[in-house]
């Protein structure tokens, strides 16, 4: 017994078997992959946005022959002093930014016979450039005048928050904060407002046509953001019909965001609340009416409490999704500058990287923190729904109920409304002046923005996406949750996997090109391509889709592993025979809403489409933007008709396969 | 690892084995820690061929944790255990020889019942007959016949919990193990299934672990009893031995109803409770030392006592419990004085005795139902 004591005191080692080697294997391909679509991406816009661009004049020198013979050395900087170019205007650039030497001599003229000389002071920093090529040794160049006037100087690239003195310093930039803020506020209040009552009368009144007005308000859903915005001009646009509704107020600007924004969040608000209220005990209600609480106090004090953490994570997904978003601003916003569409025009309209990053930098605060309170919030509310409670059954009241049906047909008819505009739009043949119906808009081949490939290559698109996505996502996310061992691991990808939701599709899209479009990145090849936008739109849904999956295989039995094990099963065969057909509703759940998503999405793609890869979403935009709003409404009404199709088909399949699968699924 | 420690352990079972066959499976000196806690420490227990063992305690006091490492879901933190020989220790569960049953029976929902119990078959490769063959018998086995091609939610508990043990077994595992079986079921069906499942083990022989915390299930159907309590082993033995003799006050106070009176050792084989001192065995206790003393209600005799007999004594009746076919009658006051025990008669010598509230009993304890106890304890 001693010398056993003497052993027992060694930690047991547990040796792997061959599913645990094939499990971690996995883990650590996903992690990687999980590493390179969203870490790595993330790092090299952060860093972006740290690199400054400036001239370095001191690191610059010339000699200048006259007809007399070389002049003594003259410093770069020294010149640029005496001329009054040593200002933060005119030092700070951006990495494309490209500095005339010739400005240095206010004498220079390319006809004279000036001979001229540069070098780098230090050899091997590339100062200016010649005949389109940085010239980085330090010998003298000779040059004659006429050569000269090609001579530019390059900036030296130094690490600082140069970017952001800059971008704080520009009150055009940083006002969008403030902007973008207002937007974000204004259009959560009112939409969690509508969705709160909305959702109080499809779970807690007997109001009749629920199935109806639960369709009709998820409707927005199959829409990209582009497309109330393009409704929204033709009702109050210029030459909208309603117009008159505005009285004199322009729906160019905050007015028309906030309605557009409200229109397409509403499903998303609606979705929670409705979880959230389902979810009372009717017990508290019975109590409340055994005590003689009135309705209204009931509301107040059973009611609302019960709700409150939908209400939050309703409120924080709408204020993420708004600040976030790029369609409706980018079409309907006019002058007023949000914090997203500036960083398409910095980084699309000048090509400025860095502050493109910095914008991408300041939009990611508001959107960690929603994120980090929605996270918080979500975990207490988990511990609400275990609670056993007896369901509450609404009662019918007349008065409530008629209310309720008026409320929610209100705000239908507007959603169905914003919708049936684009339909209609999209059907006549000259808006306003020939209003009889045509399919020329249709025509998509003759116009600017791609076309029908481009809807061809978002059905590809989307179609890759819900098929590797779910792959992928449900590999991780069963490696998580079943994974034996290996905790450090299986945290890790848990943490990856929730990080995409907190960073918005612009700042995803932006960080791909400085990522993948690096020279150095050996995945460079993928820049341009398919498959760029596909892992793009995987990562941007990554976090729903993966929630999903894990959620489904919570429910799953712990022990189906250590069962398998036990009669020496390999795990992949109870995964292949057992995990997947058990969770294929929740499989199939994922798959359209990456599906759906991929289609309607604009914001990370924009960034990231080639002349080759052309998306109907990004056409959308395109065409408006070319002021083909007709076509656009159009291509944003195919999007509608596909995404309406497949959720359709999704339905008939769920239906069937639940048929199927009713005998083992009975309880 | 060095290679010297592990063949002078090697040799240990060899050594055991001399009084008589090797134990089929040997728990040595098995801790395990989730971080600062300490699920298992220091457990040893040897578990021999065909036994039917269960590991009986509240929950949290480890059982399913040796039980899992047994199986190597949660690998011990330190220690050895060894089946038929083999040092299974540090193995995974797929590479150990085991069958499990869990309390939720882990059944696949999407799988009929033929082939939720011909699961493990399927992967060796065996012909298509030969598995329809065994799982029919399987099915056979455990009462199951007809139900083949029902999906688990379409059975009943018992019937589930049925295709679950024929599951484990098809692969003919030299190691049952039970994970609280029974106890997702209804009182009636748990007692017609305690039976099968032990008749079951019997016929085949296979060396049954059972994890439970009813203490009935346990005394009905083990051979031997491992008593568990704050991640150790508070007593081995039949259930016999665990009723009449716990080995701690944990024991005794956990298996069954038991009085505890607090008491004082006056001399050797002499123990004093309120006002009158009882013989008894001293249980290592030396003259002077405070003790708990404790008897099971069911060991006062009040049938034919007379005063004078050895160790009788005069209690006051106290408040009667009816439970149907017997009544616990509480004793207090007169020779008890402070000390209050709890008697279990029958409802016939209830009626014979005609004992009410308020009066005066005459009873008895033999002097080998008392045990005493350290009086640390609460």
């Amino acid at each position: 017994m001693a010398e056993a004591v003497a052993v027992a005191r060694i930690p047991v080692r547990a040796r792997l078997s061959r599913d645990d080697l094939i499990m971690r294997g996995a883990m650590v391909v996903i992690g990687l992959l999980l590493l390179v679509v969203i870490v790595l991406p993330l790092y090299a816009m952060l860093s972006k946005s740290f690199e400054t661009y400036r001239f370095r004049f001191d690191g610059i020198e010339f000699q200048v022959d006259r007809g007399d013979g070389w002049s003594e050395t003259l410093n770069a900087e020294e010149l640029a002093d005496e001329l009054g170019l040593l200002t933060p205007e005119q030092l700070v650039t951006s990495s494309g930014g490209r500095f005339q030497a010739t400005r240095l001599f206010p004498d220079f003229s390319f006809r004279a016979p000036t001979l001229y000389r540069i070098r780098n002071r230090e050899a091997g920093v590339a100062g200016f450039m010649f005949e389109g090529g940085p010239v980085a040794h330090g010998d003298w160049v000779e040059l004659t005048s006429n050569q000269f006037r090609r001579v530019q100087i390059r900036p030296a690239k130094a690490t600082g928050l140069g970017n952001y003195r800059a971008y704080f310093a520009t009150p055009a930039l940083f006002y969008s904060i403030y902007n973008s803020l207002f937007i974000a506020v204004t259009t959560t209040i009112i939409v969690i407002g509508l969705a709160f009552f909305y959702a109080y009368a499809l779970t807690r009144t007997c109001m009749r046509w629920k199935g109806l007005f639960r369709a009709a308000a998820l409707i927005p859903i199959l829409a990209p953001s582009l497309l109330p915005a393009i409704s929204l001009v033709y009702l109050f646009g210029n030459q909208g019909i309603l117009k008159e509704l505005l009285f004199g107020n322009t729906i160019y600007g905050p007015i028309g965001i906030v309605i557009g924004s409200a229109f397409w969040t509403f499903p998303h608000a609606l979705m929670i609340l409705v979880t959230a209220l389902s979810l009372a005990d009717a017990r508290l209600y019975e109590a409340a009416q055994a005590l003689r609480t009135s309705r209204l106090r009931t509301f107040l004090t059973v009611t609302l409490p019960g709700a409150k953490y939908g209400l939050i994570s309703a409120t924080f997904v709408v204020f993420t999704l708004v600040i976030t978003d790029f369609g409706v601003p980018k079409v309907i916003g006019g002058q007023y500058n949000v914090l997203a569409t500036d960083i398409y025009k910095q980084v699309i309209g000048q090509q400025n990287f860095q502050m493109g990053a910095v914008v991408s930098v300041v939009l990611l605060i508001p959107a960690v923190i929603a994120f980090v309170v929605d996270r918080l919030v979500q975990r207490r509310q988990v511990a609400l729904l275990s609670a056993r409670a007896v369901p509450l059954q609404p009662k019918p009241n007349r008065r409530i109920d008629a209310l309720m049906t008026l409320y929610c047909g209100a705000v239908g008819v507007v959603i169905v409304g914003i919708l049936g505009m684009a339909f209609y739009a999209s059907l006549i043949r000259f808006w306003p002046y020939d209003l009889s119906f045509s399919l020329k808009n249709y025509n998509f081949d003759v116009m600017d923005g791609g076309g029908w490939e481009a809807y061809g290559n978002s059905i590809r698109m989307a179609l890759y996406t819900a098929i590797f996505g779910t792959i992928i996502v449900f590999a991780g996310a069963y490696l998580v949750e079943k994974g034996r061992g290996f905790r450090l691991g299986r945290a890790a990808i848990q943490f990856l996997a929730i990080l995409p939701m907190a960073v918005p599709g612009m700042v995803l899209g932006l960080a791909y090109i400085f990522f993948f479009n690096h020279p150095d990145n050996p995945l460079n090849f993928i820049y341009g391509s398919m498959a760029i936008l596909v892992l793009c739109t995987i990562t941007h849904f990554y976090t729903v889709s993966h929630l999903t999956a894990a959620t489904a295989l919570k429910q799953m039995d712990p022990e189906f592993e250590a069962v398998s094990a036990s009669l020496k099963t390999p795990f992949y065969r109870t995964f292949a025979r057992v995990t997947v057909p058990v969770c294929m509703p929740a499989i199939l759940d994922v798959s359209i809403y990456l599906f759906v998503n991929a289609m309607t999405t604009v914001s990370a793609v924009v960034f990231l489409y080639s002349t080759d890869t052309m998306l109907a979403s990004v056409a959308v935009l395109n065409m408006d933007d070319a002021g083909d709003i007709a076509p656009a409404a159009a291509m944003a009404m195919m999007i509608v008709y596909t995404s309406a199709a497949v959720r359709l088909a999704h339905a008939v399949l769920t239906r069937g396969l639940h048929r199927r699968t009713q005998a083992w699924r009975a309880r | 690892m060095s290679t010297t420690t592990r063949t002078l352990v090697r040799e240990a079972p060899t050594a055991a084995a001399e009084g008589g066959a090797a134990p089929y499976l040997r728990i040595v000196d098995i801790t395990k820690n989730f971080g600062d806690f300490t699920a298992l420490d220091s457990v040893s227990i040897d578990i021999h061929d065909g036994e039917f063992v269960c590991f009986l305690g509240p929950s949290g006091c480890g059982k399913t944790t040796l039980l899992r490492a047994i199986a190597g879901l949660d690998i011990q933190t330190y220690g050895r255990i060894e089946q038929a020989g083999r040092d299974i220790s540090a193995l995974p569960p797929s590479e150990r020889d085991f069958g499990i049953v869990f309390q939720s029976y882990a059944l696949f929902p999407n799988l009929t019942v033929t082939r939720n119990v011909g699961y493990g078959l399927e992967n060796r490769k065996l012909p298509r007959s030969d598995i329809a063959g065994r799982v029919r018998e399987l099915l056979q086995l455990v009462g199951l016949e007809g139900q083949d091609d029902k999906y688990p939610a379409q059975l009943s508990g018992g019937q589930q919990q049925r295709v679950a043990l024929a599951r484990a077994l098809a692969t003919s595992p030299g190691l049952l193990l039970l994970d609280e079986p029974l106890s997702a079921l209804d009182a009636r069906v748990r007692v017609r299934l305690r039976h099968e499942i032990r008749q079951l083990q019997n016929r085949l022989g296979v060396t049954t672990i059972m994890v439970t915390h009813d203490q009935e299930e346990a005394l009905t159907m083990a051979d031997r009893i491992v008593v568990m309590n704050h991640g150790v082993i508070e007593q081995v033995g039949t259930p016999e031995e665990i009723y009449r003799s716990p080995a701690t006050a944990f024991v005794a106070d956990f298996i069954g109803t038991m009085n505890f009176a607090p008491g004082a050792l006056v001399e050797d084989g002499l123990v004093r409770i309120g006002k009158i001192s009882l013989a008894c065995a001293s249980d290592g206790f030396a003259a002077g030392d405070r003790v708990q003393v404790s008897i099971r209600p069911e060991d006062i005799v009040a049938r034919d006592v007379r005063a004078g007999q050895p160790n009788a004594f005069v209690a006051t009746v106290g408040h009667l419990e009816f439970l149907g076919s017997s009544v616990r009658v509480e004793l207090a006051g007169a020779d008890l004085g402070d000390a209050h025990l709890t008697a279990s008669l029958s409802v016939n010598l209830m009626r014979e005795l005609q004992l009410e509230p308020g009066h005066a009993v005459t009873v008895r304890v033999p002097a080998e139902r008392i045990r005493l106890y350290a009086a640390a304890r609460g």
